[in-house]
This record gives structure tokens, C-alpha cells and sequence, in this order.
């Protein structure tokens, strides 16, 4: 609780600082380098809600900064309203914009969403030429000038952008503390698990970005009436906008708050005495300095200075820790084995076929899942165990078939549809969330049913100690062993309350003892009513755990039974090891 | 000519090998079988490159490989057939084949080699201007296993060349293989999870299971050991 | 609208298109074998004009100045390679690694383009050759000297790539690389190395293409940010990393701003290239040429 309000404290901490400054500067220049640090500081904030937390990087935000200046002057210019109201209709046109922008190009994936967002800000740079709107100016009005932010003090405009910096920050931090900042970090940290874990991943991105489109439009107005006078296309949506963005949020730190102060902090007084001092004579200079911090920045620190730093302090502080820590023994016998699974059908799966190009991963599968069993899925090489995972989980949409989770219809349901019915799935190799601690991984799940951000962590603990990890909740995964790393796996998807589970391997990679605490840990989570579906390699520990085996082979259902049974079957052995083996040893005694 | 001892490699963050050790002697032919998940691809990606060993090590003719990368061990004569095939689909039949021929040793003999090659595998030289990606799964197994030898390598690693293709088709692949073995002076080590086909081409076998080396010996003697079931199916 | 008129405008869309294509191979080459999208690539375009010109003030033709810059923009894209992209690896996540070159290049455009700015003014120049000005006439169609001859270097450096890339052994390393870089390293190539020859030509490529240019377009730093959209556009038109799909591209390209001419006025000529960027996105992503994305 202590770091909560920290959080808050060291932000009124900074603005009081901004406050002072504003005060004590004196020479007209001063002030405005002051107003410049302030606006683009809560710039390279906005950008970071979308591409720092959510982790889409954005190369056109320019868009709503430009709207945002556009619509208020274009309001005072023909229609005398003020920016003060101005503004907040500018925001409302952002906003839209957001949306509109965003309905398609967040279906693109991978590279083309950075190139889809380069093309925005040219095509609206045409449209302002298209409609005549080269060069609005700001008509200069006498009466009631700061009812048209047109301040004589240059403190005004000072304490005008800490205001908006002031918001910006704010909304950041609430962001950041929220459960919509959990479910962005974690898509930005890995989107299949996230989803898998039950986050809309495209509604969280469409969050982000029409938040982050909010501040940017209000700098926009706000730079308008402090700096610029003179709204033109290319100052306003034009490449050095989009720069001077990037190189606040990325030299300072990307997916912090602490980063674009930082930034503008350091890079805009630099580049405006380096402009002051010798732009006449060499103009450009500007550009040359935010280039090269680009690409130093790029080179070796790319997460910005912010974390670099932190890192630095991190890995001393990790140095002088403890090595030892207690080994996690297996939970005291298997005392607490459930009895025979009872119950009716959980999960029926009927007929399901999936092609790709040129392979046919499963034909006609079908089988019952019942409750609170333990079942196997096994099968040689390539017989579609994982791809039948897939689509029972959502990650694939089968070709024909039907699944059936507790009688409701669930296939071609996206992952974190499922996830919210109560199916949980780990992954064959572990898919953490790197920069979130093991705790913030486990609340990541149980987001799912938790809204507020205390009990999700009340929830997350509960299921850490389920799993014996509750003293590694602060660590990050990077400082887990592989027997740890699937543990905190099994508590994220247990804090999603599911009623059955998917495991893909849980035992792959464990030493011997490893897999007697993974068998007793699975074993305790069928105690307590979770049904288990898994797929292992590792016949000799499957054999002990599973009450039921499913054998596929070539993508069709080869056999099913009980482990013994399963295992001395002759068509069974034949798709392991093939027919000339059966014929050598005969069949097979024991 | 090939030997490890004690390695151990990580792979995905996963512990894949643990304290593996063998031998491939010069000329000889040794498989290696096991189960999916045994390891048996992260073994001769250590060996050819692709992935580093955490510990242990890879002599190849006496000189440890250490951190030497997968083209500059290529260049001393070891060619890798890959698990799936990997042939550049983008590129046609006989250009796949002339790059197995990249490495400098290779290139001066080119032609001589194409011609054997082809006579090999018929099949290659009536699709040579095709896609390789346009080739059935077979096809494209031959076309690997054609590559492969364009290098005319000393050590020619073969990882599971049956995969995803069907019985008669691997049949055939077999019968390519002990032809090359009988006609060619190549030491050849063959990773496979059929059993049986495997083990009738080699000279010694070893059995790998959740990464360690569980059993090794001659040909006839594993092909009559009840034990190599029992890494595959338990009990 | 006259028929003539129209074949007028295709006819010059396609001449322009040539040097679009040409621009074009070198960015589709790069990203094709480096998964890199080179921002700075219209501003060694530029640089290439400005050489060409200092070249035609020596008393050297442009067209024979834009061959002649091949050789030390190649040994220039190599050195940036090793000492700038080699470097940025976005700590082995791919997405990152294609978000951070993107920056990195566009830090490094940022440079160029603002250190030319500097150091040579922004001043216009412009080559004056006897051609530039005059046209071929063929039947009511009239062909500027200058675009002809540059549309027929286009064809012939193009040629030249395509016979690089399909009948030698670095040029077939270099589509093997591209295709599939683990199994490239198991025949010997050395990928990385293989990055660094793709840069190199890329940035040749589009040096070369500068050079043309300049036999009738002014030669000025801004011209860099004028022509790497096109390039993307024309490149994410045919397929992202097909180099003949980048050529048609480009080809492509030139046709739709030249027809737009005949809607809109100048300043909005690349309104039309604009749309096709969106519809190519929406529509189909892997462009005309392009394979549905590796799953990485």
C-alpha cells in the first residue's frame, strides 16, 4: 500500500516543483522553454498510455495533436468561440477520430499497424490543404484576452501546460493502477497469454488509444495559443511533431511515468539553447540532436533512461540478496486424492476437423470430458494433440465440429471468451509477462472475475499460496526456476476461477523432483473441484496422475481407456513405434 | 569423428538435455530414437549450431566446436537435413540444390555432385524449375536429403525424416538412405522416432528419453531389448 | 477528355513509375532478408542525388553518375549496417525488433536529412543536361528525353538485380536468407553477413534511383520525406519483401499519381497513392505478391 501512495505523492511532488519554477524563473525565454517542457512532457505521456502500456507503437499521434489545434482555432477564427470550450469540442472530434482510426487498423498486426499509423497524419495534411486551410492564424483579441488564452503573462501559459501536464499525469497514474493498466502491460507482454487469460485484448488497445488521444489534443490546442499562433499542416501533423514525441517518451523511458518527464525535461532545453545558440547558422541542429538521441537511445538503452537506471540499481540490489531459498517440497503425501471422478459430462467435443495447407491436424475428433477427471491426451509426433488444444482454447476455429462447455455452444469463442466460462489453459512453454511480478502476473487472471484492483491482488495471493509461492510474489519471472516458472503459471490460470484446465506439458523440463511436486500440485487442484485435461510426453508421471487417456494419432481418435489398457493396446504401440516392432516382440506380456 | 560428453543445453527455457554423452566413430552409421519431447532435435541443433550448450561439449575430429556458429561448422563438412524439411520454398528445385553447395569445399565439385545427386532422386530433375514449396512432403524430403548432400558433407545429421509423411513414402526415404550409406563413405547419424526402420540401417544406437541417454548399444541387441518400449510408452 | 490525353498521362505515370520501381527493389530487398523497414531509405536517395550532382559538375552525365554511385553507397550501407542496425536487436522479441529498426532509421533520417540541411542549404539545385527538356515524340504522345532515359536505366539496373539475385551464389544466399535464415545457416551462409549485403545493394539500389531522378527533379534535402512514402506504399502494394512485387509496385505507383493529375491539383497528387496505401491494408495485407506472414 505504501508504493500506491507514493506514486501519488511523488506526482504532487513534481507539479509543486513545476510550480515553483513557473515562479521563480524570470527572462521571457526561460518561460517559454519551461511552457515547451511542460507540453511535451504530457505529449510523450499521452503517446505512452497507447505505446508504452498497451505496447502498440504508435508513429502517427501527431493526428489528434494536430485536430486538437485545428479545431479550436478554426472554432475561434469562425465562430468566435473560446478555446476554453473550444477545447473540449476538439477533444470530442479526437476522440472520434480514435475510434474511427482504431476499428480497423488494431486488426492489423505486427509491422503494418506502425505503417497504417504513418499514413493518417499525411492524409490529413492533404485534407487541410484540400479545404484551404494552409495557415490559420490566431486572430489577436483585445478585450478579454485570457478568455482567449491569449495571456500577456508569460507565467500564464506556464501554468497553463503544468495544468495539463498535471491532468495528464494523473490520468496516467490512474491508468497505471487500474485493471485496465494490468490487462494492457499484460498484452503488451505477451497478447496470446493475455488473451488466454481472459483480456479482450482489442478492447484494451482501444482503450488505450482513446485515452491517449485526449491529452494530445489538448497539448495541441494549448501549443497553439502558447507557441505557435499559426496553425499550418506541416507544423502541426508533420514528422518533427511525431519526433519530438518520440525522443521525450523513448530517451526518458517507455511504459513509466517517470519517462517523459525525463525526457522533455532533458532533450527540449537541449535542443532549444542548441537552437537559440547556433540554429541560425545551423539550421536544423534541431533535428540532428533528436535524430542521434534516437538512434543512441536505440542502441543502448532502448527502454530509455528511465529503466536503464533502475536496472542498474535492480541487479546490484539482487546481487547482495540471499542465494538460498527454501526448496518447495511436495505437499505432505497425496492424502488428499479425490475419489473417483464423478459428475457428468464438462466438455463434450464432437467431429472436430482442422485443416491447414496441404495437412489435415484433426479429423473428426470427438470425446467426452467429464468432471473433476484427470484425462491425457497423448500421441506421437505430429498427431494434433497441441492443435486440438488450440481450438478447444480459441486460439483456432475448427473447419467442422462442435464443442459444448457445460452444455452452452463454445466453438469459435476467442480465447478470453472462454477464459470468462470457466477454461483455463497453460502453455508448453511458459508465456509470462516479463515486467510484471509474479503477483501482477497472477492478478493479470484474476481480473477475470475481480473488478477492483484490491481483491484481484486478495485473489492472486490466495492462489500463489495454493501453489507454495507466496514468498517469490515480488520477484520477477526472470529469477524463477523452470519448476517455479510453471507454478506461477498454474496459479495465474487457477486466479481465473475455471472450472476445467487445459495443461500443455506441465511436466516438460522438470527434474525428478519437480515433477513428484507438479503431479501433487495437479493432483490438489482436481481436490478441489478443477477438472484437468493434459497432454505429456513424459508417459512414466502421466501414468501415475491421469484416470483416463485419450491416444491420437495422424489427427484421429486412436484409442481411449484406462492408462494400463491404453498402453499394452496393439494399435497404440504401432503408432508409437511402428508395425514392424509390434511384429518383432510379439505381444507384449505385462 | 563426433564426440559429446556431458551436455546439457536449455532451450526455450526449458532444461532439453541433461549430461548427454556420444560417440559417432568415422564411417559408421548410429541412430538415435526416442520420444517426442526427448530431445533428440536440441541434440543435433547442438551440434550443428543452431543452439549453444549451457554445458558439456562437442568435439568434432578432435576440435572442441565451442561457440563456433552453425555456417562456420557447416563449412567444416557437417550438413544438418532439418526436422521438417525447411527447403526455401521460395525458391526453385535446382536452386535449393545449388545452394546445398554453397560452402567453398563444395562449390568447386558443383556440377559433379548435381549429376549424382539426380540420378539419386529422380524424381528432382523432372521438377527442377518448379517451387520447392509447390513439392508434396515427400518431394520435399528428397529435395532436403538431395541439399544436404550437395554439400558433399563428412557428417550428415538426419533429423526425423518420416515425420508427417505416410508409409509408403517412408519406406522409400529409408531405402534412399541405406543406399546412400552403402554407396557413398558418409558417416551418418539418424534421429528418428520409428523404431524399427531406424535401427535396421545403423551400425550402434542410442535411446533418449526426457533428455538423458537411457540406453545404448549394438543394432541387434536394441532392436531386442523390451526396454526401448518402455521410454516410449512407461510401464 | 481526349483519349490521347489520357494515354499522355499513363504514358508519363509509367516513366516515373520505372524510377519508383527501381527506388522501390532496394527497401522491399531490405526488409525482404532483414525483416527491416528502412525509414532512412528516401534520404540516401537523396544523398545519391547530391552526388550525382557534384558528379555533373564535374562534367559527368547524370545518368552515367547514378551507375557511379553504386559503388560507395554500397560500402556506405554496410557500414551502417554493422555499426547502427547490427546492433539494435529489441532483445530477441521480433516485434520489437522491427518497432526499434524503425526507429532507429527514422532517428537516422532525422539526421541525414537535418545534417544535409546544414551543410548544403536548402537551397534548390538542379542538373541542366540538353535532354531534360526535350521530348520524344511518339504518334500524339510526347515522352520527356530526361524520364525516358532514366525509365530505360531503371529497367536495366533492375535487370541487373534480378540477374544478381537469381544466377549467383551470394544472390540465391541472399533469397535463401530471406526465405528461411536457420536452415540458410545449415548450407554455410552466414546470415548476418548476408544482412549487411542486403543493406548494402538496398541502399545502392536507391542511391542509383536518386541519380536518375536528378536528371529532372530539384535536388534538395526535403526531397527525402517526399518519396520514402511512395516507397512504402509501393512496397506494401506488391508484398512486403517480394522484389518483383515491389517492382510492380512501384510501376503501379507512378501510374495512380499520374492519373490523379488528372482529378486533382498538384499539391494533392498523392491523395490517390494514399487511398491505395488504406484499401492494400484493409484489404489484403500481403499486398499482390506477398506469402501470408511466417508465424514467428
Amino acid at each position: 500500500m505504501a508504493s500506491r501512495t507514493r506514486g501519488w505523492v511523488a506526482i504532487a511532488a513534481v507539479v509543486a516543483a513545476g510550480v515553483v519554477l513557473t515562479l521563480v524563473v524570470q527572462e521571457r525565454y526561460h518561460h517559454r522553454v519551461l511552457t515547451l517542457v511542460f507540453l511535451w512532457a504530457a505529449m510523450g505521456l499521452a503517446w505512452n498510455i497507447i505505446s508504452g502500456y498497451a505496447g502498440q507503437i504508435s508513429f502517427g499521434h501527431q493526428v489528434f495533436f494536430g485536430i486538437g489545434a485545428y479545431v479550436t482555432v478554426l472554432l475561434v477564427v469562425k465562430t468566435g468561440l473560446t478555446p476554453w470550450i473550444g477545447m473540449g469540442l476538439a477533444v470530442a472530434v479526437a476522440v472520434l477520430a480514435a475510434v474511427l482510426i482504431g476499428l480497423p487498423t488494431f486488426r492489423l498486426g505486427g509491422i503494418y499497424f506502425g505503417l497504417a499509423t504513418l499514413a493518417y497524419p499525411l492524409i490529413f495534411r492533404i485534407v487541410m490543404d484540400w479545404l484551404g486551410y494552409q495557415e490559420v492564424a490566431i486572430p489577436m483579441i483585445r478585450e478579454r484576452p485570457g478568455w482567449f488564452m491569449q495571456f500577456t503573462e508569460p507565467r500564464s501559459f506556464d501554468l497553463l501546460a503544468l495544468g495539463v501536464l498535471a491532468a495528464t499525469l494523473v490520468l496516467s497514474r490512474l491508468i497505471e493502477t487500474s485493471r485496465l493498466g494490468y490487462r494492457l502491460r499484460a498484452v503488451k507482454e505477451n497478447e496470446q497469454a493475455a488473451e488466454a487469460m481472459g483480456v479482450d485484448a482489442f478492447r484494451a488497445k482501444m482503450a488505450a488509444y482513446v485515452l491517449s488521444a485526449v491529452p494530445a489534443a489538448v497539448v495541441g490546442a494549448v501549443y497553439i495559443h502558447a507557441i505557435l499562433f499559426i496553425v499550418t499542416p506541416d507544423a502541426v501533423f508533420g514528422l518533427l511533431v511525431i519526433s519530438q514525441t518520440l525522443v521525450v517518451a523513448l530517451v526518458g523511458g517507455i511504459g513509466t511515468l517517470w519517462g517523459p518527464l525525463i525526457g522533455a525535461a532533458v532533450m527540449v532545453p537541449v535542443s532549444e539553447v542548441l537552437d537559440s545558440t547556433v540554429g541560425d547558422r545551423l539550421p536544423g541542429i534541431q533535428g540532428v540532436v533528436y535524430g542521434a538521441a534516437l538512434m543512441l537511445i536505440m542502441i543502448y538503452a532502448p527502454e530509455g533512461l528511465y529503466w536503464r537506471v533502475h536496472q542498474l540499481i535492480r541487479s546490484r540490489a539482487a546481487r547482495g540478496a540471499a542465494a538460498s531459498r527454501p526448496a518447495i517440497v511436495a505437499a505432505g503425501g497425496d492424502a488428499a486424492v479425490a475419489s473417483a471422478p464423478t459428475g457428468g459430462v464438462l466438455l463434450e467435443v464432437r467431429d472436430v476437423c482442422k485443416a491447414f495447407i496441404g495437412l489435415q491436424a484433426l479429423s473428426d475428433v470427438g470425446f467426452d470430458v467429464r468432471e473433476r477427471e484427470i484425462l491425457g491426451v497423448i500421441g506421437p509426433n505430429g498427431a494434433g494433440k497441441t492443435t486440438l488444444f488450440n481450438v478447444l482454447n480459441g486460439f483456432l476455429v475448427p473447419d467442422r465440429g462442435e464443442v459444448h462447455l457445460r452444455g452452452e455452444r463454445v466453438t469459435g469463442l476467442r480465447p478470453s471468451a472462454l477464459c470468462r466460462r470457466g477454461l483455463g489453459r497453460t502453455f508448453q512453454v511458459v508465456r509470462t509477462f516479463p515486467r510484471l511480478s509474479v503477483l501482477e502476473n497472477v492478478m493479470v487472471g484474476a481480473f477475470v472475475h475481480a473488478r477492483a484492483v484490491g481483491r484481484a491482488r486478495a485473489v492472486a495471493v490466495t492462489a500463489l499460496a495454493q501453489v507454495g509461492l507466496e514468498d517469490r510474489a515480488d520477484d520477477v519471472p526472470g529469477g524463477l526456476t523452470t519448476l517455479e516458472l510453471r507454478l506461477m503459471e498454474l496459479a495465474r490460470c487457477l486466479a481465473t476461477a475455471p472450472r476445467l484446465v487445459l495443461l500443455d506439458e506441465p511436466l516438460a523440463g522438470l527434474s525428478s523432483d519437480g515433477v513428484d511436486v507438479m503431479i501433487a500440485m495437479i493432483r490438489r487442484v482436481r481436490g478441489s473441484g478443477v477438472t484437468v485435461v493434459i497432454i505429456e510426453h513424459t508417459m512414466q508421471a502421466l501414468l501415475r496422475l491421469a484416470d483416463r487417456l485419450i491416444v491420437l494419432d495422424q489427427g484421429r481418435r486412436l484409442a481411449e481407456g484406462a492408462p494400463g489398457e491404453v498402453t499394452r493396446n496393439p494399435a497404440v504401440i504401432e503408432a508409437y513405434l511402428g508395425k514392424r516392432w509390434l511384429a518383432r516382440m510379439g505381444r507384449p506380456a505385462c | 569423428m563426433l564426440s559429446i560428453s556431458g551436455l546439457g543445453v536449455t532451450y526455450g527455457g526449458l532444461r532439453a538435455l541433461t549430461g548427454v554423452s556420444l560417440e559417432v566413430r568415422e564411417g559408421e552409421f548410429v541412430t538415435l530414437v526416442g520420444p517426442n519431447g526427448a530431445g533428440k532435435t536440441t541434440l543435433l541443433k547442438a551440434i550443428s549450431g543452431t543452439v549453444t550448450a549451457a554445458e558439456g561439449r562437442v568435439a568434432y575430429r578432435g576440435r572442441d566446436l565451442g561457440r563456433m556458429r552453425a555456417s562456420e561448422r557447416a563449412a567444416l563438412g557437417i550438413a544438418h537435413v532439418p526436422e521438417g524439411r525447411r527447403v526455401f520454398a521460395t525458391l526453385s528445385v535446382m536452386e535449393n540444390l545449388e545452394l546445398g553447395s554453397y560452402r567453398r569445399a563444395a562449390r568447386a565439385h558443383r556440377a559433379q555432385a548435381l549429376e549424382t545427386v539426380l540420378e539419386l532422386f529422380p524424381l528432382l530433375r523432372a521438377r527442377r524449375a518448379q517451387l520447392a514449396g509447390s513439392l508434396s512432403g515427400g518431394e520435399q524430403q528428397m529435395l532436403a536429403l538431395g541439399r544436404g548432400l550437395m554439400a558433399q558433407p563428412d557428417l550428415l545429421l538426419l533429423d526425423e525424416p518420416s515425420q508427417g509423411l505416410g508409409p509408403r513414402i517412408v519406406e522409400q526415404i529409408f531405402e534412399t538412405i541405406d543406399r546412400i550409406r552403402r554407396e557413398r563413405r558418409l558417416t551418418i547419424l539418424l534421429v528418428e522416432q520409428r523404431v524399427v526402420e531406424a535401427l535396421e540401417l545403423c551400425d550402434r544406437g542410442y535411446v533418449l528419453e526426457t533428455g538423458r541417454v537411457v540406453l545404448d548399444g549394438g543394432r541387434e541387441a536394441l532392436l531386442a531389448d523390451t526396454r526401448v518400449q518402455r521410454a516410449y510408452l512407461g510401464g | 477528355m481526349a483519349l490521347a490525353e489520357l494515354v499522355q498521362y499513363v504514358a508519363t505515370g509509367l516513366l516515373v513509375g520505372g524510377v519508383y520501381a527501381l527506388m522501390s527493389i532496394g527497401l522491399a530487398l531490405i526488409f525482404g532478408v532483414m525483416r527491416v523497414v528502412n525509414f532512412a531509405q528516401g534520404d540516401f536517395m537523396m544523398l545519391g542525388m547530391y552526388l550525382t550532382y557534384f558528379y555533373a559538375m564535374s562534367g559527368i552525365d547524370p545518368l552515367l553518375g547514378a551507375i557511379l554511385t553504386i559503388p560507395p553507397f554500397f560500402v556506405l550501407g554496410w557500414l551502417v549496417h554493422r555499426g547502427l542496425l547490427a546492433r539494435v536487436t529489441g532483445g530477441g522479441d521480433p516485434q520489437r525488433q522491427m518497432d526499434a529498426q524503425l526507429i532507429l532509421t527514422l532517428g537516422l533520417s532525422l539526421v541525414i536529412t537535418n545534417a544535409t540541411t546544414m551543410i548544403l542549404t536548402p537551397t534548390p539545385r538542379g542538373i541542366r543536361t540538353a535532354y531534360a527538356t526535350q521530348a520524344f515524340a511518339l504518334g500524339p504522345v510526347l515522352l520527356n528525353q530526361a524520364r525516358s532515359y532514366a525509365f530505360a536505366m531503371a529497367l536495366v539496373l533492375a535487370a541487373a538485380v534480378y540477374v544478381f539475385l537469381t544466377r549467383t551464389d551470394a544472390g540465391r544466399a541472399l533469397r535463401a536468407a530471406a526465405d528461411d535464415p536457420e536452415a540458410a545457416s545449415y548450407q554455410g551462409i552466414d546470415v548476418r553477413a548476408m544482412h549487411g549485403l542486403a543493406f548494402g545493394v538496398g541502399i545502392a539500389l536507391v542511391a542509383a534511383a536518386g541519380g536518375l531522378l536528378a536528371t529532372y527533379y530539384p535536388i534538395e534535402p526535403s526531397v527525402a520525406g517526399n518519396f520514402i512514402v511512395l516507397m512504402f506504399v509501393a512496397v506494401v502494394l506488391g508484398g512486403l519483401g517480394s522484389i518483383p512485387g515491389a517492382f510492380v509496385g512501384g510501376l503501379v505507383i507512378g501510374l495512380v499519381q499520374s492519373l490523379t493529375l488528372l482529378v486533382l491539383p498538384f499539391q494533392l497528387q498523392n491523395t490517390g497513392v494514399f487511398i491505395v496505401f488504406l484499401l492494400v491494408l484493409y484489404l489484403r495485407p500481403q499486398g499482390l505478391f506477398g506469402r501470408r506472414a511466417r508465424t514467428v
